[in-house]
């Protein structure tokens, strides 16, 4: 009947595959939180010193927060994850594997959810920060109930296209060491043409990315009330 | 010009103070170093044209715009002496509402309404008795699960109302707030103000363009035109003296909105 024999060589490489995914998961978790929690500060910071709004006396800051934005954006990732890898031994003990290779990611993914969030919180009328500031809201009182909750589902948005980005960028970690999915399709796909592993690993990222892409929208529209 | 001293209890005082800057098309905008009572109880108006700095006079008032000189008093505090965390306090005291309304969009009627309370610290039980009273006052108790975009522009700026009551302030800055409402809406909330005024004794400056906002609510009026108060005129129900300038834009342009002539008036012929 059917010739099951092109899936043997993916069931052979499944515990492989598992553990690849196991160390996406990792370094996903770990980029993303770092780019949530540090690259989001920084995103808002960003903003609130920007040209009108409630902290633009800190002009020099506003300048050279964006200054580093763009210098570490604008750092191919592959040369962003050679060079830091000292950097990384230093804080992992060492330069190879998904440890390792979560800090450049990590790196990368600030600066680019910094500027995603800081670009997402110009959406936010100004009237309405204004309204709030008339009230005798403090900067901190404004961006969480004001700037967080109004841009919400942009902010998921943001967040969907940063877990995509990395989900991608995680691939190219292969090169240190740092294992994952993509890694998986480069090297038994891309090296050693196995086909099949190629197409099994690839349709599991397209999985991914669709259930990441659908979440986030669903969410987004969801919390959208405007 | 010196002020005149008031017998009630002075609401808003501005002394000599002035903000000049530039537009985004080069020109200098502003408002001229001025003086300006408003006394407890009244509703102030300030007309002119559009770019005459009505908007940010009013906005100088609770220091939404630093002035670049002069001294802002509400109540007898000195606004413009204070540290951040007291001007923000003060803020807590003077209530706003704006043109486009400003209400937070993912947020219910009746969050809105309770914001400046949160904002402040209120209590639970007392964030619950002024969203119902405020939303009771505007008439808008079956909304207040609504979410801002159900709601008509009149229903809005009602809103809008009611959050700038909820903490009791006793004064309401209002920044063109019929003028992004057609005239029926217009009429039904001024009596919404109206009735924040004699009901609960709040002071009010509203800036407007529109002349029969004006004539319709205030005590009194400044006139303003190219950042300067050129007039301060006061009406008796609706009635403008004649002898005014005032007066005489309303011959000149029917009672309509002068911003509906522009250019009608030259500043050289404006010293009062």
């Amino acid at each position: 009947m059917f010739d099951l024999s092109i899936f043997d060589g993916i069931i052979e490489l499944l515990p492989e595959i598992g553990k690849a995914t196991g160390e996406t998961l990792l370094m996903m978790a770990i980029c993303l939180t770092a780019a949530v929690l540090i690259g989001g500060s920084l995103g808002i910071a960003v903003f609130l010193t920007s040209r009108g709004q409630a902290l633009a006396r800190y002009r020099r800051f506003n300048l050279l927060a964006n200054a580093v934005i763009n210098v570490v954006r604008s750092f191919p990732f592959i040369i962003l994850l050679v060079a830091v890898s000292p950097f990384s031994r230093h804080i992992v003990g060492t330069s190879i594997g998904p440890l390792a290779a979560s800090v450049p990611l990590s790196l990368a993914a600030i600066f680019y959810f910094a500027r995603l969030i800081e670009q997402t919180l110009r959406d936010v009328p100004r009237g309405v920060i204004e309204a709030a500031e008339a009230m005798g809201a403090s900067p901190l009182q404004i961006v969480f109930h004001v700037l967080l909750v109004e841009a919400r589902s942009g902010l998921i948005l943001a967040f969907t296209v940063l877990t995509v980005s990395f989900l991608s960028y995680s691939a190219v970690a292969g090169v240190v060491g740092g294992g994952g999915i993509g890694d998986l399709a480069i090297r038994y796909g891309y090296y050693r043409f196995e086909t099949d592993i190629m197409v099994a690993t690839i349709v599991l990222l397209v999985v991914m990315v669709q259930s990441i892409q659908f979440l986030g929208q669903w969410l987004a529209r969801r919390l959208d009330k405007r | 010009m010196t002020a005149v001293p008031h017998s009630p209890p002075a609401a808003i005082q501005l002394r000599g103070v002035g903000k000049r800057f530039t537009g985004s098309d080069g020109e200098a905008v502003g408002v001229a170093p001025t003086d300006l009572d408003v006394a407890a109880g009244e509703i102030h108006g300030i007309i002119g044209f559009s770019g005459a700095g009505k908007s940010t006079l009013l906005r100088l008032v609770n220091l939404l715009e630093r002035p670049d000189s002069g001294e802002v008093i509400v109540h007898g505090e000195n606004l413009t002496r204070m540290s951040p965390p007291q001007l923000r306090a003060a803020r807590q005291r003077i209530g706003m509402i704006f043109q486009h309304f400003n209400l937070l969009h993912n947020r219910t009627v009746a969050e809105n309404v309770a914001f400046p309370l949160r904002i402040a610290g209120a209590s639970p039980e007392r964030i619950r008795e002024r969203v119902q009273a405020c939303l009771s006052f505007v008439g808008l108790s079956d909304k207040a699960e609504a979410w801002p975009s159900q709601l008509s522009g009149g229903q809005k700026q009602r809103v809008a109302i009611a959050r700038a009551l909820a903490p009791e302030p006793h004064l309401l800055l209002a920044d063109e707030p019929t003028s992004a409402l057609d005239p029926r809406t217009t009429l039904s909330l001024l009596e919404v103000l109206d009735d924040v005024n004699r009901r609960l004794g709040v002071t009010i400056l509203l800036v407007s363009h529109e002349m029969a906002v004006i004539r319709r609510l205030c005590h009194r009026v400044s006139v303003m035109e190219a950042g300067e108060v050129i007039e301060r005129v006061e009406l008796t129900n609706g009635q403008v003296p004649p002898d005014s300038r005032l007066a005489q834009w309303l011959t000149e342009f029917g009672g309509a909105s002068p911003a509906q002539a522009p250019g009608a008036l030259e500043k050289e012929s404006a010293s009062v």
